[in-house]
């Protein structure tokens, strides 16, 4: 049988399979298929791991996850204090930076493994690997040095850091959380992950102006990846997007797959990046909330149909909100199935 | 020379270089200009030739956002210090982010232009409650109430904007108040501030300065 590893590789090298790769990225549903309150779902990476598997299985997609809540990776930095909602996922409640003292004073820790805040993931990780490891992609959220501090300090504080200096304060937070970005995507492969999503709102061009791209964003994101390889690494601005650098990107780091905004031009972001990468085109979940199932079809049809000619196209959600109906989940699955049959093979 | 003024100035800001720009106003006022000039001549109308390009579909990017509101913001308050008679205010807004919700930028942002329109504002802060939202506004007489939301389940959740105006129209208020609301999720969903409530919501934050002040007249007529 054909699994969905064996069609994520085949999208990758542009071979022919029986679908498309499809990503369903469903977090804190996992609560809801438990039967559980949020909390006490994320207090336990076996929950995690239960339902990742448990909704795949259901729905038939691709990937299973194996992020909590972006916010972990604050935890893992010393944050304290989170606040859950009943229906939506749970945020950083304390900035660990109040202060420049604050970032002087930040420590990395040296073995994410052996984090406390990092145990529960491992855990999720492990049953994860034994359960589909080879057979589904196995995803982590990493968010990258330059997107960070966001977490620790809160973006509002960081966009004045990062625009109004002192820039050797910028630069010594970002230092710290390139450092932190190449240790925690070392533990994430280390305990089996095999796609890593490689998350910066700052590579794209809806946040900084394509100068301060370029003397900044680039060489950053370099400092992130050149030491640790670019192996499995995806290319995801949180959902900002993306095609006005896509070739600088390509040219400069070589990553091999870009998961698009749902802003984006699909065609145009697949002209770009042509037979050099994997295209991911990336539906606008937030609008699954209302949307009639006839108008989850029609979308997901027009997004195929400008993404899947030439192969080497995966079709992706972003971080699903909670409240989506089942059925909607369903129309945009099914129709991504069905059309997304049949994968030519890349024209060279 | 006010237009050179004007071009030096939108240039600097454009370029998001600070320096550049205070410097342009600050040898401004040395050869003359006066306070009231600076703002009303030069930082208003560079807000609206931001909003003009906005909606005739230049992407200006978040960091542009921030600084134009971040410089306008500053360079007024320098100005109002130095003018010879308090200039009228627009009206009054208080603003905050939803409850649950804690993302501060956007609001801060909208603060910053806000400011040079010579709209009051009232911070409220992040994870602000539906009834605070609406006490504060009666206790201010402010027209217009403002709900930053960056997450789906803090823009369309209960105690959000859906519960202010319940409030609202519980305490037969809605001709006094108007509610506008920005964040993420409204710019994903262009529909969603009707299902939550809302009157108006604007996708940046200097546009949000036109579409307050435009909300502020209308309880004013
Ligand atoms: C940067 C970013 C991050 C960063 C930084 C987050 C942070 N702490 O600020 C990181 C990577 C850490 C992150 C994490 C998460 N994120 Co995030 N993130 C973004 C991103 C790319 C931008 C958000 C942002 O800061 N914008 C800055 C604001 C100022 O910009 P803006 O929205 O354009 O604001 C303008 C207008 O909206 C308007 N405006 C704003 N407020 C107001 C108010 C009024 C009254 C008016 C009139 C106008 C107005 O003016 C502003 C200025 O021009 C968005 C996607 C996107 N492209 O917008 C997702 C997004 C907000 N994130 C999202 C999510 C889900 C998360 C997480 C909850 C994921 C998770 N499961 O853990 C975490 C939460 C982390 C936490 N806080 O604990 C979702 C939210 C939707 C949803 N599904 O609920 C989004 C929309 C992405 C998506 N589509 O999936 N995120």
């Amino acid at each position: 049988m054909i699994t969905g590893m064996d069609r994520l590789a085949a999208a990758i090298q542009g071979k022919k399979s029986d679908r498309i790769p499809v990503f369903c990225n469903l977090i804190d549903q996992g609560a809801k298929e438990l039967g559980m309150p949020l909390k006490e779902y994320y207090s336990n990476g076996e929950n995690v791991a239960e339902a990742q598997l448990k909704m795949r299985e259901r729905f038939g997609y691709d990937n299973v996850w194996s992020l909590f809540y972006v916010g972990k990776e604050a935890e893992l930095l010393g944050c304290k204090e989170l606040i859950y909602a009943k229906d939506g996922p749970p945020n950083v409640a304390d900035f660990v930076i109040k202060t420049h003292d604050d970032i002087h004073r930040l420590e990395v820790p040296d073995d994410i493994s052996a984090h406390p805040a990092f145990q529960e993931t491992l855990k999720c990780l492990r049953i994860l690997k034994s359960e589909v490891g080879g057979k589904q992609a196995i995803c982590a959220y990493v968010t990258a040095s330059m997107t960070l501090p966001a977490l620790l300090m809160g973006m509002d504080r960081w966009m004045e850091l990062f625009m109004l200096g002192p820039a050797s304060v910028r630069d010594e937070l970002l230092e710290k959380c390139s450092d932190f970005f190449r240790k925690e995507i070392t533990a994430y492969r280390n305990a089996g992950a095999d796609v890593c999503v490689y998350a910066n709102a700052f590579g794209s061009t809806d946040f900084v102006p394509m100068r301060l791209f370029r003397e900044l964003s680039l060489p950053q994101m370099e400092k992130d990846l050149k030491p640790v390889g670019i192996d499995g690494v995806v290319y995801y601005c949180g959902g900002a997007r993306m095609n006005a650098v896509l070739e600088q990107v390509i040219d400069r780091l070589g990553i091999g797959a870009y998961y698009l905004s749902p802003l984006d031009n699909i065609s145009e972001g697949k002209k770009i990046i042509g037979n050099r990468a994997l295209t991911c085109g990336v539906i606008n979940d937030i609008m699954l909330i209302g949307w009639t199932m006839q108008e989850v079809r029609d979308e997901v049809r027009r997004m195929l149909d400008a993404g899947m000619p030439g192969g080497k196209f995966l079709f992706g959600t972003l971080v699903m909100p909670y409240n989506i109906p089942e059925e909607n989940i369903r129309a945009m699955l099914e129709t991504a199935y069905e059309y997304g049959a049949c994968v030519e093979e890349a024209t060279s | 020379m006010l237009e050179d003024v004007i071009t030096a100035y939108n240039e600097a800001v454009f370029d998001t270089d600070r320096e550049r720009a205070l410097k342009v106003i600050h040898d401004a006022v040395d050869r003359g200009v006066s306070p009231e000039d600076v703002v009303f001549k030069v930082v208003i109308p560079a807000i609206e030739q931001m909003i003009k390009s906005i909606s005739e579909s230049f992407d200006a990017n978040l960091a542009q956002h921030f600084m134009t509101s971040q410089i306008a913001a500053e360079v007024t308050e320098e100005m109002l210090a130095r003018f010879r008679k308090a200039p009228e205010v627009v009206g009054h807004i208080v603003i905050g982010t939803a409850q649950g919700d804690l993302h501060s930028l956007g609001k801060r942002i909208v603060i910053g232009c806000l400011k040079s329109l010579m709209i009051d504002v009232t911070d409220l802060g992040v994870n602000v409650p539906p009834e605070k939202f609406v006490d504060e506004a009666v206790a201010r007489n402010a027209q217009v109430i403002g709900i930053s939301a960056m997450m789906v389940h803090t823009a369309r959740g209960e105690n959000g904007c859906i519960m202010v105006r319940e409030l609202l129209r519980k305490r037969g208020l809605e001709d006094r108040i108007k509610i506008i609301v920005g964040g993420a999720p409204y710019r994903y969903d262009l529909e969603l501030y009707k299902t939550v409530g809302a009157d108006a919501s604007a996708d940046d934050g200097i546009t949000a300065g036109r579409v307050i002040a435009g909300l502020i007249k209308e309880v004013r007529r």
